[in-house]
């Protein structure tokens, strides 16, 4: 038997299998993207500094005729030096030149001029370190990059800077060169950008995939599970069907061994009574009270007897059918009720198989109890018809109606033809105002077409009912 | 009455046979001369025994006695059938009378009037017993007379399976002549002109499958 339950484990299941690949993903990746973001920063650092270093290689070299030469004299060649460093610029206006003398005073500064001749031995910048004095030492010690913060021209902003410094031994002069990293970070924060962005996709993805997965667990569970109940009802419905046809069979069987053995013997006896009556009389004997006693006592045997078997089991609705019987039943409650009835019958009989015969004979039974106890009807209209391949039983009273969600005095009754009504895949309609009760059952021809020509002609065998099993 | 009326007792209950038979012995005038425990021995015996009287329970098993009375009165239209049942309801009687009963008296009656009875249909009149008549005036026959009979319906069937005449004749085993009258009273009962009607009517009606 299926279980929710399961169903409810099976999603935690799945739940649980999404969390866990998430955070193993995004955690795997994140390492790979750190790893692959690290290796990148350190490239992209390592161009710079060739770069930086060949800058100054090239800016040296450009002073080469002024500093070997001796056309000028040193402080005419320093100013030349100075000029050229000065006009060296390139990357717009933050690649430029800057030259220091051994004591920290500035030599060339492009953008800044006012700072020309000033000492910054003691700068430090906001992480704490004292850069021109490690930017000369640097130089001093055969050139070598610095990492510090510096305002950069074209923003003018405080900003990460990277810088190669050389040193002149001659004329005791550290000249450097720097990038400013801006869009080094800049770089490396767009890929991070991008990593977040694959992270997201990829939450999004299995976030995705989890609710499908459990979508599509709880729609098979459901279909599952209304297809089970389908077939229990179904079985339910056949079980019903088999107690209710096994439960007719045993009083059809009753009723028989009633009527055609014990009702049979008691008129015999009544015969062998009146056979003794009649030899008494040519004896001209007196008939004595006694045996007119029995005779009498076992005429009121044999009503009681029939009585018995005819309730348990209408012998009529097997030997004439079911219009036969719903008349002679009608006729009954008509003599018991003094409420009218009318049967309309087909104009042919034996069409239904004795299963079928009994569900509608007992509907209509059914219908009528219902109007002698709750309709305070005076006319009851009972049809058989047969329209359009359907075999119609209509009951109609003109009573003042029932409430038929009221269980209590229709609801077992009418749950039971319900469910008898859909094994032969039958109809059921009531309808109930205060004006009288309809209801209509509808049997579809092919639940018992060629029941007549298979069971009547062939065998000529009048009685339908089986020989007990 | 000089000349003694045969009688065949169909009951498929033996101690019921015995017993009427044990009352019937009182009358000299009246003589049963065979005994059938269902409608099929008795048309068998018919021919042989050619009875007066033919006393016909209902109940029975292989052929009920009305139609047997029905199946009786094909082949031998003379004769008399007086139903003698347990059953004394209007269905019952009027389903008799229709198939062909010259009679009907209940089961319980007295061995007297049975006597009378049986002396009545043999002398080719109708004889019902006083609750039977009471029952039989209630009810409208009108409308029952309308209603096929189980011959009717088995011609019709046959009929809508494709079958000649003829070859329904041979099927049941009476004559074509009988088969043509039961095909003309199908289409009086159920109002119908043609064979192709007819074998609508029956297909409509679950007679024969599609």
């Amino acid at each position: 038997m299926f279980s929710f339950r399961y169903i409810w484990l099976i999603i935690v299941q799945v739940a649980v299998t999404a969390v866990f690949t998430y955070i193993l993903v995004t955690q795997q990746y994140r390492d790979l993207s750190e790893q692959n973001l690290a290796s990148l920063e350190t490239f992209l650092i390592e161009q710079k500094q060739r770069e930086l270093r060949n800058y100054t290689s090239l800016a040296v070299t450009a002073i080469d005729d002024v500093y070997y030469g001796n056309v000028l004299s040193e402080p005419e060649a320093k100013a030349h030096a100075a000029q050229t460093f000065t006009r060296m610029l390139y990357d717009g206006i933050d690649g430029y030149f800057f030259t220091y003398d051994q004591f920290g005073t500035n030599i060339v500064l492009p953008h800044q001029p006012e700072r020309i001749g000033k000492n910054f031995w003691e700068l430090t910048d906001p992480d704490g370190g004292k850069t021109i004095q490690i930017l000369i030492d640097l130089a001093q010690n055969g050139g070598g990059f610095h990492f510090y913060k510096w305002s950069q021209p074209s923003t003018e902003v405080i900003t990460d800077k990277l810088s190669y410094a050389t040193y002149l031994d001659k004329w005791n002069w550290m000249v450097g060169t720097g990038v400013y990293l801006d869009d080094v970070y800049a770089q490396l924060n767009k890929i991070q950008g991008e990593i977040d962005d694959q992270v997201q996709n990829t939450r999004l993805i299995i976030l995705a995939v989890a609710i499908t997965s459990i979508m599509l667990i709880l729609f098979v569970a459901v279909s599952i599970s209304v297809t089970q109940k389908q077939e229990n009802e179904a079985k339910v419905s056949a079980l019903g069907q088999k107690i209710i046809t096994s439960q007719e069979d045993e009083r059809r069987h009753i009723a028989r061994e009633l009527h055609d053995g014990i009702i049979q013997m008691l008129v015999s006896i009544k015969y062998s009574l009146s056979a003794t009556k009649m030899s008494l009389r040519h004896a001209l004997t007196e008939e004595p009270h006694s045996l007119t006693a029995a005779s009498a006592g076992l005429d009121l045997t044999i009503d009681e007897v029939r009585r018995i078997s005819h309730h348990l089991h209408p012998q009529i609705l097997d030997e004439l059918g079911l219009s036969a019987a719903i008349d002679a039943l009608a006729e009954e409650f008509s003599k018991r009720t003094h409420i009218a009835v009318t049967v309309n019958k087909l104009q042919v009989k034996k069409l239904l198989s004795p299963q079928l015969n009994t569900t509608l004979y007992r509907t209509v039974q059914e219908c009528l109890t219902n109007v002698e106890k709750h309709a305070q009807a005076s006319h009851v209209d009972i049809k058989l018809e047969m329209a359009q391949n359907w075999l119609a039983l209509k009951i109609h009273d003109n009573g003042k109606g029932f409430d038929y969600s009221d269980t209590e005095k229709f609801g077992i009754g009418l749950n039971n033809l319900q469910e008898r009504v859909d094994y032969y895949q039958g109809k059921i309609a009531i309808h109930s105002n205060n004006e009288g009760t309809r209801i209509e059952i509808k049997i579809p021809l092919s639940s018992f077409a060629k029941n007549f020509a298979t069971i009547d002609q062939h065998t000529d065998e009048p009685h339908t009912m089986g020989k007990p099993s | 009455m000089s000349k003694t009326i045969k009688v065949l007792l169909v009951d498929d209950h033996p101690m019921v046979r015995d017993g009427i038979m044990s009352c019937l012995a009182f009358y000299d005038d009246v003589e049963v001369i065979g005994t059938a425990k269902n409608g099929i021995e008795a048309i068998a015996l018919i021919p042989t025994l050619a009875p007066n009287v033919i006393m016909m329970d209902i109940s029975m098993p292989e052929l009920n006695g009305i139609d047997a009375t029905e199946q009786i009165l094909e082949i031998s239209p003379h004769s008399k059938i007086l139903i003698f049942s347990m059953h004394d309801n209007a269905e019952y009687i009027t389903n008799a009378v229709q198939a062909g009963a010259s009679g009907y008296i209940l089961k319980n009656t007295d061995a007297e009037e049975v006597y009378q009875a049986i002396i009545q249909v043999a002398q080719g009149h109708q004889y019902f017993g006083e609750n039977i008549a009471k029952i039989l005036l209630t009810k409208h026959t009108s409308n029952t007379t309308a209603r096929l009979t189980t011959r009717e319906q088995t011609v019709l069937s046959f009929l809508a399976q494709g079958l000649s005449s003829k070859q329904i004749a041979e099927q049941t085993g009476i004559s074509v002549r009988t088969v043509d009258a039961h095909r003309r009273n199908i289409k009086a009962k159920l109002q119908l002109d043609t064979v192709a009607e007819m074998i609508r009517y029956a297909v409509e009606h679950g007679l024969v499958s599609r």
